[in-house]
């Protein structure tokens, strides 16, 4: 990491209200993140862990309430520089008890109206973002070219139709979309899932934003075509080098394209750091969870030996009743007896285990 | 427009004009029949102020062609019609498509304008909701539509003449086309209008569904999309979180807004097909009754064939259909 840090996440909460549970379901607990210019980040866990709604937050797009209620994001470009969530602290009280937050009260209109004045000129301009469902994401009542010029038009200095027009085409090849002089009239009915996403990647990079967000940009797709948007994703940071944020349950996508990773677990990030160090199929440094993970994953040796995946035991955390301890605890397989009470009691912190490599766990320090 | 997008709306027009055609010979044959054997003789009109014998009715029907088979008088009234020949009102003497022109446009003018009162009062209070989700001010608005459309409309309509016309002298009780000549006519519509267009009673339904359509629009992943890029969010939920809906309850509230207008018009003395819908049942004037149902019938096709347009002009996979 030896760039200065384009987006600074730090210490980010993101609660829902469950009405029906009376409780918060914390989606979001206390993440903190960095991705230095021209890196991708990966992000991987479970769904329910809270990777999407991390993206969310960053972009000011989480619906339902309380939302974003603690944390800063810092931007950084070389024209701008402002925290994403300014003056959150003014809309948002908090009523901490033994350490966890028993109450919010937000003022989500007045807040809605603040991330709405930070946001503009920073959503689609200088963060754009993909999303899973690519056919559900474009709109339907409108050609693909136009979903691109509109885009273009806002955000950057060319205003006249048709030379946004030709932009919006350039870019269609540039994601490898064959004949986009014919496809920019289509309709998103009219072209394959694929199509869809590259599309979806046209339109987000036609503005030439500093910070791509992919949001799980595989899921949904069949594996062919999967396989085509990693390439063309991993062709494109190769080429523009854009900075990104890579939100994947899968481990092969992320492996691909990350330069580090953070695996998140009920809402908090476990491990951080080089993608090298993390994905490693030796290294035993790992937290639990992380190897858990990658022992889920299919490989040639599984394949060949017939044998059975290990899953992981357990079920996915519980967001609304969080254990005091170690958030990982009841399915853990590596808790020894001298830490057993740690691991029970006290919630570990994320700290360095060895040069840029942190992980939450109480088996690498005490 | 483009020719390659206008066949698509042809296509729909000459279906929805073919079953407009069958549903009309339909209607007209089901009230024929209805007319044909209820009770009472419609030509007593005729006789009013007289003690008729039998033979003076039996001259009567004889001299107005009614002593033929009930299907002989049908096909003959079909074959008229399509020839835009509705018969002669049996009370006035007069041509029946004449009188249906003239009361149909005022009684349109009626429906659209009440319609408009209804959208203009319903949709800001729909979208409010749909964005703010349950608040203080949504609440108060909804329950306050949910009163408004319990209002009777005859109540409603005496209310208003008597606080307007009788307290305030604000709108003479001058209806009809004599006002617009004289400059400031469409001052007499605004009453009519508004009482029919707040008590129809299709407000709060009117609000519930395009909250929900509105509502369902905005969680759709392709206006997150549009939010992610910064464009605005009503361009992008316009056509299917409000265009469409709209169309659609104009379609499916046209009948609604045809029985209220007869109520209405005859309150403020409009003079539509409502109220000479209602003089027609008294007098049993058969051929204006037939003219009433089969105008009153194109009025609920021509809603619904500005709906198909609409749909096919807006969405470009049902043009491909």
């Amino acid at each position: 990491m030896k760039n200065a840090p384009l987006l600074k996440i730090e210490d980010l909460r993101t609660y829902f209200y469950s009405k029906s549970k009376q409780a918060f379901i914390r989606s979001v607990d206390g993440v903190s993140l960095e991705i230095a210019r021209g890196e991708t980040l990966g992000v991987v866990g479970e769904s329910g862990s809270g990777k999407s709604i991390t993206a969310l937050s960053v972009m000011g797009l989480v619906g339902g309430g309380p939302g974003v209620i603690s944390g800063k994001i810092g931007f950084k470009t070389e024209k701008t520089r402002k925290n994403l969530l300014q003056d959150l602290d003014d809309h948002v009280k908090l009523a901490w008890d033994n350490g966890k937050i028993m109450g919010v009260d937000k003022d989500v209109v007045g807040w809605e109206k603040n991330a709405g004045r930070v946001m503009s000129g920073v959503r689609g301009k200088e963060i754009a973002m993909i999303f899973q469902n690519p056919k559900a994401s474009l709109n339907p009542f409108t050609t693909v070219g136009s979903q691109i010029t509109e885009a273009i038009q806002l955000h950057t200095d060319i205003k006249d139709p048709l030379q946004a027009r030709e932009r919006a085409i350039h870019w269609l090849s540039r994601v490898k979309i064959d004949t986009p002089r014919l496809r920019i009239d289509n309709y998103p009915y009219g072209l394959s899932g694929g199509m869809c996403q590259r599309a979806m990647i046209a339109m987000a990079l036609a503005c030439e934003p500093s910070l791509l967000i992919a949001d799980e940009p595989t899921t949904g797709l069949d594996a062919t075509i999967q396989s085509k948007i990693t390439d063309l994703l991993a062709e494109l940071k190769s080429e523009l080098g854009v900075t990104t944020m890579l939100i994947s349950h899968d481990i092969s996508v992320i492996s691909r394209l990350s330069d580090s990773v953070a695996v998140m677990y009920g809402g908090t990030v476990v491990e951080y750091g080089p993608a090298r160090d993390i994905l490693a199929s030796t290294l035993e440094s790992k937290h639990p969870y992380t190897s858990a993970l990658l022992e889920s994953i299919p490989t040639e040796r599984h394949i060949k030996a017939k044998e059975h995946l290990r899953a992981i035991e357990g079920d996915v955390l519980d967001t609304v009743n969080i254990p005091a301890g170690c958030r990982f605890y009841a399915r853990c397989n590596r808790v020894t007896d001298t830490i057993r009470e740690k691991c029970e009691r006290h919630e570990p912190d994320l700290r360095e285990i060895s040069p840029g490599h942190r992980a939450r766990c109480w088996l690498y320090f005490d | 427009m483009k020719l390659s997008s206008m066949r698509p709306i042809a296509l729909v027009l000459s279906r929805e004009l073919v079953i407009t055609a069958l549903l009309l010979t339909g209607v007209s044959f089901v009230v024929f029949v209805i007319l044909y054997f209820s009770p009472g003789d419609p030509f007593s009109v005729l006789l009013e102020g007289q003690m008729p014998t039998e033979e003076a009715r039996a001259g009567v029907r004889e001299a107005m062609g009614a002593a033929k088979a009930w299907y002989v008088q049908y096909l003959s009234w079909l074959v008229n019609m399509l020839q835009g020949n509705f018969g002669t009102s049996i009370r006035t003497g007069l041509p029946v498509a004449g009188e249906l022109i003239r009361t149909g446009l005022s009684t349109l003018m009626l429906t659209i304008g009440s319609m408009l009162v209804t959208l203009m009062l319903a949709v800001p209070i729909a979208l409010y909701s749909a964005v703010r989700g349950t608040n203080r001010v949504s609440w108060t608005l909804t329950m306050f539509a949910y009163v408004v459309s319990a209002l009777p409309v005859f109540w409603l309509g005496y209310i208003v003449i008597y606080f307007f016309t009788h307290k305030l002298g604000l709108f003479p009780m001058a209806f009809g086309f004599s006002g617009v000549e004289r400059g400031f006519g469409w001052l007499y519509f605004l009453l009519p209008v508004f009482v029919l267009g707040v008590g129809n009673g299709t407000i709060s339904e009117v609000i519930r569904f395009l909250r929900e359509e509105m509502s369902r629009v905005m969680a759709e992943d392709y206006i997150r999309t549009a939010r992610a890029k910064g464009a605005s969010v009503w361009k992008h939920s316009f056509k299917e979180g409000l265009l469409i809906p709209v169309t659609e309850i104009i379609a499916s509230k046209i009948p609604f807004i045809l029985g209220g207008a007869v109520i209405v018009e005859e309150v403020f003395s409009w003079p539509g097909m409502g109220r000479m819908a209602l003089q027609a049942a008294k007098d049993r004037d058969f051929p204006v009754i037939m003219g009433i149902a089969i105008l009153a019938a194109v009025f609920v096709r021509m809603g619904s064939l500005f709906q198909s347009v609409v749909y096919v002009m807006v969405n470009p996979r049902a043009s491909k259909e």
